[in-house]
């Protein structure tokens, strides 16, 4: 592998950090933490855009980490599967987040983000405070990453599905701040 | 009953509550790996404190960032003291942002909408 090739494709991406493999104990966080600094540290000047590019990780890491811990994360594939992606466009700041998901779980996810979609800023703000104020699930999960990321994104939520030779399907979300 | 100190970390905030006054202090940012396991000691502490004294319950926040899961269980807290509230208890929050922090301040009206009891916005100059 050429490290100098590798790196010209991952800054023509535009890519500033990307993370795939286990998401162990306190890596997201730690991650977090470092890219806090190096958003502070960019000529950004919109302050609130740095915060909304912080929380958008937060909340897309911390659910694929939490969703692998919820399937077990037994099986050598699904860790492996689980990626994390800051990158820089144009006009916009995009987190990627993608992971291994159980079929079962696609048509739910699917319709709670085409509703998502749906909805405006106003839209989004009931939804947010309706699901605050209903039971925790009994992984302890609040339920508010999908919409918090909607909240802060400029644009609706872009995800796919991809079916895989097993049986499963490869979730991969992109959301534009 | 004792009081409850926790220092800040970087993903958990600073954590002060002081029994005698029933002066509950947070401050930091919080996103930790597991905030509902973070915050359950907090919300029991409050929950005895008001259980075992008939004192003023307030609140001194300066947390600036919390992810999702940490918002569901500071709504537990506030929830906790809505209650003290409107059983007729002292019952007050004041929570202090940075002046240009515009995110900070869009979740602390959010927080207050979903209460009755006295809720004070403090804006600290940058």
């Amino acid at each position: 592998m050429n490290l100098f090739d590798l790196k010209e494709q991952l800054q023509g991406a535009g890519i500033l950090m990307c993370f795939t493999g286990t998401f162990g104990r306190g890596i997201v966080e730690e991650l977090g933490t470092a890219v806090k600094k190096y958003l502070e540290s960019s000529d950004e000047s919109r302050k609130s855009a740095m915060t909304d590019v912080f929380s958008v990780y937060i909340e897309a890491a911390q659910n694929v980490r939490n969703y692998s811990e919820r399937s077990g994360a037994s099986s050598r594939e699904v860790i492996d599967a689980n990626i994390i992606v800051i990158a820089r466009s144009n006009e916009h700041y995009l987190v990627y987040a993608g992971n291994l998901v159980e079929p079962d779980d696609v048509p739910g996810l699917t319709s709670a983000l085409d509703r998502l979609a749906s909805l405006d800023k106003a839209g989004l703000k009931v939804a947010y405070k309706e699901q605050l104020r209903k039971e925790r699930k009994p992984d302890g999960g609040a339920g508010l990453g999908l919409i918090e990321m909607a909240r802060r994104a400029s644009e609706p939520l872009r995800y796919t599905f991809t079916p895989t030779a097993n049986g499963q399907s490869y979730f991969s979300l992109c959301v534009a701040i | 009953m004792n009081n409850l100190s926790l220092v800040a970390t970087a993903t958990t905030p600073a954590v002060d509550f002081n029994a005698s006054t029933g002066l509950v202090a947070l401050s930091g940012e919080s996103y930790p790996e597991n905030a509902f396991e973070f915050f359950k000691p907090l919300l029991a502490w409050v929950a005895d404190y008001v259980r075992q004294s008939s004192g003023p319950l307030s609140a001194e926040i300066a947390l600036s960032y919390l992810n999702t899961s940490s918002v569901k269980s500071v709504m537990d807290l506030l929830d906790q003291f809505e209650a003290a509230h409107r059983a007729g208890r002292t019952v007050a929050v004041h929570w202090h942002y940075q002046q240009e922090n515009e995110r900070a301040l869009e979740m602390i009206e959010e927080f207050k909408d979903e209460v009755t009891l006295p809720f004070f916005i403090v804006a600290v100059p940058g």
